[in-house]
């Protein structure tokens, strides 16, 4: 039963959103939200307590794999889930105002813990932890150990699943009351990219294709659920179909085998642009850059860096990318940083056309289809033209 | 020419293995040639190097390669004139001391200074003159230690944005060949005079690299650090 006062609050912040909508102040997804809060702070306390929330959480993958949890555990109940990338506690806020069984909601890494002593979820999915931001996030073992705090701290009926190939992930969830292990027998690319110092004891971690084990204990040997490896966005589908499975998605873990070809996760989109065919995919830090790298095919692509917040507002780590599989195809660099990748990109002999903006890189390219790799920021600046 | 890249999977969080890549390419434009040797943390480090590079790393990374190199053999290498660039927190771990989970750490005293925590945690662009190449260098810093140098230890440059060795005045340190600062960017792609600078150390005449792609960079880079 919601109280008078929570449910005044939260027709005025319905009424807030779809203001500043018709005004066209915005999209009037985390509006709501904050709204919300500022009027009733307790909001997502009392707005989890009559449902099954499921939290995801972790560097990259958050937004599609959130995604696909919803669409498979919309076949057992109403669910509500976040308005796309709306991860702080406004947009948790905002997506709890409509009524539901179930809530799937993504949730930034540093405001989980939060998120976590608030709902206290059912199920809370651990994806990974790679360097991302650093400007905010310092440093990986940081967000690592306040995960690993939160896990401690947690309500013993929260089940966190988590992929223990991860060692900060496990590390983590070292903490936890319940969990429910998941190994896909390994690292992809054979260790951890920022994986060289055991986060729960500080000793050096050796690797051995892609497991490890070290003295004090923390290793990916032990696992609850083992799968075969696969590309990032497998090992989360995986992972949301272990999810769903926790909460009675019966059939969630068989069609696991049935879709083991699974690619459809990535976060892509495709559009034209002065009748260039453009596909368009988030690149936003080492691992997911790695990652998109390595699906592209093509002989056009058009590369696009920024560092505002979201994006990390330092460059440096543009320099733990290989980009040698740029090599021969024609390649265009724009955004707020383009001059960086640019300079990158030449140090490592994969020559680049440097323009100031998106419409000039199509112009360069004029017809035909292109891959587009964007920073946080630009991606959204895309999709949403 | 041979560099060797220490411990980068350990020292290797804020993007500083560029400054290796970065060096080797430029050498090549001058007709210098180089071997770039990544030494992992397992590894022993060689002695006949002629430029040594430490980057940048989480605490307890930072605590696992000083110990590493705690045999000297950093300080033959030294003794025998290589070149050291070391940043952030390698470039702490040549000092006397540093911080590190919490609790002060012996360094490799390499450098006469020493690093205690600071009150903040400093992150941002950072722009540095220096007197020794007469020119701005930007860069981007994300640390949380402050630098006191050492009687007659020489600063690398003084600053005229963000914060360098903790108090905004002084960023980094020099002695004879080595070299150490806080900025990240890589420095060295940042700033292609200084990795000319380290390229005629380690040849023993002065280099000149021309690429034109690379100074335009660090112009643009200075005019919007301010």
């Amino acid at each position: 039963m919601k109280s008078p006062r929570l449910n005044l609050a939260i027709s005025i912040a319905k009424t807030a959103g779809a203001l500043s909508k018709a005004l066209g102040r915005g999209s009037g997804e985390t509006l709501p939200g904050r709204v919300l809060l500022a009027l009733c702070p307790n909001a997502i306390e009392l707005l989890s307590q009559s449902r099954v929330v499921i939290l995801v959480s972790g560097t990259n993958g958050k937004t599609s794999t959130t995604k696909e949890l919803v669409s498979q555990v919309r076949i057992v109940g109403t669910v509500v889930t976040s308005a796309s990338g709306s991860n702080l506690t406004r947009g948790v806020a905002g997506a709890l105002m409509q009524d539901s069984v179930f809530a799937v909601l993504e949730v930034d890494e540093l405001h989980l813990p939060t998120v976590v002593a608030a709902t206290k979820p059912a199920v809370v999915l651990l994806l990974n932890l790679t360097r991302d931001q650093l400007h905010r996030m310092h440093e990986v073992k940081r967000v690592a150990s306040r995960w690993h705090q939160m896990c401690l701290e947690a309500d013993p009926v929260t089940l966190f699943v988590a992929d223990v190939d991860d060692p900060f992930v496990n590390y983590a969830i070292t903490g936890a009351a319940s969990a429910v292990r998941v190994s896909f027998g390994g690292a992809a690319g054979g260790r951890h990219p920022d994986g060289a110092v055991c986060p729960s004891c500080g000793r050096y971690l050796d690797w051995d294709n892609g497991s490890y084990h070290c003295d004090c204990g923390l290793s990916n040997e032990y696992a609850d659920h083992r799968f075969d490896g696969g590309s990032a966005g497998y090992r989360n589908f995986v992972l949301a179909s272990v999810a769903a499975d926790l909460v009675g998605v019966h059939n969630a873990m068989s069609n696991i085998a049935l879709r083991s070809d699974y690619r459809g996760m990535e976060r892509a989109t495709e559009k034209n642009f002065a009748g260039v065919k453009v596909r368009v995919r988030l690149t936003k830090n080492p691992a997911s850059w790695s990652e998109a790298l390595a699906g592209v095919t093509g002989n056009n692509v058009i590369l696009v860096l920024n560092a505002r917040e979201v994006d990390g507002i330092d460059t440096s780590w543009i320099w733990d990318v290989s980009y040698a599989s740029l090599a021969g195809k024609r390649v265009v660099v724009t955004g707020e940083r383009g001059a960086d990748l640019a300079y990158r990109l030449h140090v490592e002999g994969v020559e680049s056309t440097l323009v100031d903006t998106f419409d000039e890189a199509i112009e360069v390219f004029g017809i035909g289809s292109v891959e587009v790799l964007a920073a946080y920021t630009a991606f959204f600046g895309l999709v949403n033209r | 020419m041979k560099i060797i890249r220490i411990h980068n999977e350990l020292l290797g969080t804020y993007g500083d293995r560029g400054n290796g890549d970065v060096l080797a390419y430029r050498a090549g434009l001058a007709g210098i040639s180089t071997q770039v040797i990544d030494i992992s943390y397992r590894d022993a480090i060689p002695h006949d190097g002629d430029i040594y590079f430490l980057g940048g790393a989480e605490d307890a990374a930072q605590i696992l390669s000083c110990n590493a190199l705690s045999g000297g053999a950093l300080h033959g290498a030294v003794e025998k004139g290589a070149v050291v660039l070391a940043i952030c927190a390698g470039f702490q771990i040549l000092g006397k001391s540093y911080f590190a989970n919490g609790q002060e750490q012996r360094g490799l005293g390499l450098l006469n200074m020493v690093t205690v925590p600071g009150p903040d945690r400093y992150v941002g662009d950072i722009k540095i003159h220096s007197d020794l190449l007469g020119i701005d260098l930007t860069g981007f810093e994300n640390h949380g230690g402050k630098t006191i140098l050492g009687a007659g230890t020489q600063s690398f440059g003084s600053v005229k944005v963000g914060s360098g060795n903790g108090d905004g005045g002084v960023d980094g340190a020099i002695s004879g060949n080595i070299f150490g600062t806080y900025l990240h960017g890589p420095v060295l792609a940042r700033n292609p005079e200084f990795a000319d600078l380290l390229l005629s150390r380690a040849h023993g005449a002065p280099v000149k690299v021309s690429d034109p792609l690379a100074d335009s960079y660090a112009e643009l880079r200075r005019e919007v650090v301010k």
